[in-house]
């Protein structure tokens, strides 16, 4: 058996439908008006200094989305980059948006495009300085690290997702006296960037950022039913590690969660009056 | 000391590397719980027993997949163990092919019979999926262009679930994709670069993967379960001692910061 | 009728004939460019709304479609006799919609290596700043493509492989582009060094513990811990598996609620960041 499908596993199918009713039901009350309340994320805050920055230097801005292919994680990416060119459009900043996949480049185009429009400077939007480099990912780390070094980039942007040349970009900013900021959703590559980077962005606070930057309420609904959602999985977890610890971990109720065949046998169990 | 130009710091580290990975020293590496786990499940299985192997390392990461790799076929085909191997990277189908045909001809393995490459595969959720269903029409050709079907080593072969292990080698973190899609009755075993290991503990703890060969160390480890000479403890060695090199540097930055710390509070 | 009934009876619907396989396919094909060439005025002439509307009601049929698969039951023998029981009638589908998507892909491959080259050609027809190395990647480019797609064409035994091309193919691929490669990646190791040197510093109690733990767990995983103190190796697996597993699952799986709560906005196209 595997899990190709949601009979495989009713239980896993269940707790995906409990976590999309609790992000769809707090949009809902955050459209209909209610106050949601977001904690600071430092990182976020200090872009528009980046930008700054850049701008007092007259030295451009790096956007890289990583090697990501065109996913939720590319998209989330590409809305920050977003969010990041509309504020470089107001001060006429260079950018440099440099992508490893050829999806993202093309999506990356149009999304930079809308930006400056928004901003209402399609004036400066020049279709170079979005550049697909390569799919190979030491070629596009070498064109990445490259760009940083010659036009020595005052602000470096790197969300997405990563994987070894994570610290070849970050290092070569650091070289080149960047201010960084990084986020990404690549558990191993966290602690190179928080060693290199001045802000890091971890795990699903890069999922929170557009709700952050936009403030929407759409967003900020979603970002409470996924904290309702993680509150779940810690009380599973924990009445997981009590039940363990008294039945034992071959008790019905402990394979009921998520092993192959525990619905059959909890349901078996519960028909035979307890029995394994 | 705080502000020494980091190319001084390079030079140092590759003097380092260089003259260890010379030297003729080499020291025995104490076996951890995840590689001797992976010994004690490849020990576990019986002539003629299926196994995929799932190659997609390149040529940046040789130096910690390749002895992997090399120890993995070995120990394979010590248990006259049948195995197919297929890459989702377009140049790791070259590197492992080349690589398998090399081991496998010193032992004698015949291509067809006993081990075959099943090539590129674009996209591997999908690839899986449709192995599970229908691997022959899945995978359709080897690598030299012959069906699978026709293959013996596959004769009668229809799905992934027939087979008995999965060994992921891998710098990409696809285990996860291997551990959702594949079929619960094979085991699955994991060959990841030392920095994607971190990442796979969990699944280690959870019983998801059996065993774990974490880089070129792991790969040390496991060729001294196997009795062989192979390329993990050269490499293993010389990230010993760039191990200590660094640690002495990092205790050697501090001891300037806490001193330039000392000065400046007599100054003040 | 007698098609579709053909169709249901072979539980084929979603593969085309044997018999009239090459027919059904040009049908298919010219009526996907009829549609799409249709399709373009209409959606530049419809207001933004209309767009808008359109753009959201294929999105959610695509998606629709992804989640209506996994979540319909299986074994549906009972409509379709000859079925699988281990799949439901959208089964077959998944294989040609993930065909799709790398078709799309590989296009999209197309244009990202056409936006490269159109922009080094540029570089040098207009002499930019460093021309010099816009030569250097298009002369790469072409060489390397050339070398590449006659390799290909010979495994294939389109082409012969002579001797020029078996060594110009060695010499690009095992002696430069591997070679290459193994060098980028050797760069970590230096950049970690001095990543390490800069970053490890007793600057509050948590970098305090933070640095001793690195420490102890880089001496603990290679064979020289093992050599200084058995009990190195056992502290470093102690780290690892009872203190990083447990913060890295914590993580996880805040990410894949993250990822499943995006995904649903993108779904019901409530994201409006890129769109």
């Amino acid at each position: 058996m595997s899990y190709q499908h949601a009979q495989d596993n009713w239980f896993a199918a269940i707790i995906i439908g409990f976590i999309a009713l609790a992000v769809l039901v707090n949009i809902l009350r955050a459209q209909l008006g209610a106050q949601l309340y977001i904690r600071r994320i430092p990182g976020l805050d200090a872009i528009d200094e980046a930008i700054g920055r850049s701008t007092e230097l007259g030295r451009p801005v790096t956007m890289i989305p990583g090697l990501t292919d065109f996913g939720v994680v590319a998209v989330q990416a590409l809305t920050i980059f977003k969010y990041i060119t509309k504020q470089i459009a107001r001060f006429a900043t260079p950018m440099r948006l440099l992508s490893g996949n050829p999806t993202v480049f093309a999506v990356a185009q149009e999304a930079i495009a809308d930006a400056y429009n928004e901003a209402g400077r399609p004036d400066l939007y020049d279709p170079d300085n979005v550049r697909f480099l390569s799919d190979r990912q030491f070629a596009f780390a070498s064109g990445v690290a490259g760009l940083i070094q010659r036009e020595r980039v005052a602000a470096n942007f790197m969300f997405g997702e990563f994987f070894a040349e994570s610290l070849i970009f970050a290092e070569t900013g650091n070289m080149v006296g960047a201010i960084q900021i990084a986020g990404t959703i690549s558990f191993t590559q966290v602690p190179f960037f928080v060693a290199a980077c001045d802000y890091t962005i971890i795990g699903d606070e890069f999922y929170a950022t557009s709700a952050y930057l936009s403030r929407e309420p759409v967003l900020l609904g979603s970002l409470v039913g996924q904290d309702i959602a993680k509150l779940l999985f810690a009380l599973t977890t924990l009445g997981g590690v009590i039940a363990a610890s008294i039945a034992g971990t071959d008790a019905p109720i402990i394979k009921l969660l998520g092993q192959p065949g525990g619905w059959e046998a909890f349901w078996k169990s519960v028909l035979q009056g307890g029995g394994q | 000391m705080l502000s020494v130009d980091r190319r001084w710091l390079y030079l140092i580290l590759f003097v380092n590397i260089v003259i260890f990975l010379l030297a003729p020293l080499r020291m025995p590496a104490s076996i951890s719980p995840p590689v001797q786990k992976f010994y004690d499940e490849i020990e576990k299985l019986q002539p003629g027993d299926l196994v995929m192997i799932s190659s997609n390392w390149s040529a940046s990461t040789l130096a910690e997949n390749q002895p992997q790799l090399e120890a993995v076929i070995t120990h394979l085909m010590r248990k006259q163990v049948r195995f197919t191997i297929i890459s989702i990277e377009a140049q790791s189908r070259d590197i492992s092919y080349r690589l398998a045909e090399r081991v496998t001809k010193e032992k004698g393995y015949q291509y067809g019979e006993q081990w075959a490459h099943f090539g590129f595969v674009p996209n591997l959720a999908v690839a899986i999926k449709g192995m599970v269903t229908d691997l022959p029409n899945t995978i359709k050709q080897d690598v030299r262009g012959t069906a699978v079907a026709e293959l013996p080593v596959v004769q009668g072969v229809k799905s992934l679930s027939e087979y008995k292990m999965i060994i992921d080698v891998t710098p990409t973190g696809s285990v996860p994709v291997w551990i959702s899609y594949s079929p619960k009755n094979v085991k699955i075993l994991y060959c990841p670069t030392s920095v994607m290991a971190a990442e796979a503990y969990t699944y280690l703890d959870s019983g998801q993967i059996k065993g774990m060969i974490t880089g070129a160390k792991g790969a040390q480890e496991y060729e001294q379960l196997l009795g062989i000479t192979g390329l993990g403890a050269p490499f293993a060695n010389t990230i010993s001692f760039s191990h200590l090199l660094i640690i002495a540097f990092i205790l050697l930055g501090n001891f300037a910061m806490l001193m330039n710390r000392l000065q400046a509070r007599r100054e003040a | 009728m007698g098609v579709l009934t053909n169709l249901m009876a072979q539980q084929t619907i979603w593969r085309l004939p044997e018999e009239s396989r090459v027919l059904f396919a040009t049908l298919i094909v010219a009526g996907a460019f009829v549609l799409i060439l249709g399709l373009i005025p209409v959606l530049q002439t419809l207001p933004p709304r209309g767009r808008r509307a359109i753009i959201v009601t294929v999105t959610f049929l695509a998606g629709l479609f992804f989640a209506a698969e996994f979540f319909l039951p299986v074994d549906w023998t009972a409509i379709f006799p000859k079925d699988d029981p281990k799949r439901n009638f959208l089964t077959p589908a998944i294989q040609p919609a993930q065909n799709v998507l790398q078709i799309i892909g590989a296009l999209a491959l197309g244009l990202g290596t056409f936006g490269l080259v159109r922009l080094h050609l540029r570089n040098t027809v207009q002499r930019r700043a460093q021309w010099g190395y816009s030569i250097v990647l298009l002369v790469s480019f072409v060489v390397m493509a050339t070398f590449s797609i006659l390799n290909t064409l010979a495994e294939k035994k389109i082409v012969e492989r002579g001797p020029m091309l078996e060594r110009g193919f060695s010499i690009l691929f095992d002696y430069t582009l591997i070679q290459l490669d193994a060098a980028m990646f050797s760069l970590v190791a230096f950049y970690i060094f001095s990543a390490a040197y800069r970053a490890f510093r007793i600057r509050s109690v948590e970098a305090s513990i933070l640095m001793f733990t690195a420490m102890l767990v880089m001496i603990g995983v290679v064979p020289l811990g093992a050599q200084i103190s058995p009990a190195l190796p056992t502290i470093a697996n102690w780290v690892l598996a009872q203190l990083n597993a447990p913060a890295q699952r914590a993580i996880e799986f805040g990410v894949g609620i993250g990822g499943l709560a995006m995904a649903i906005r993108l779904w019901l196209s409530l994201e409006r960041g890129v769109t």
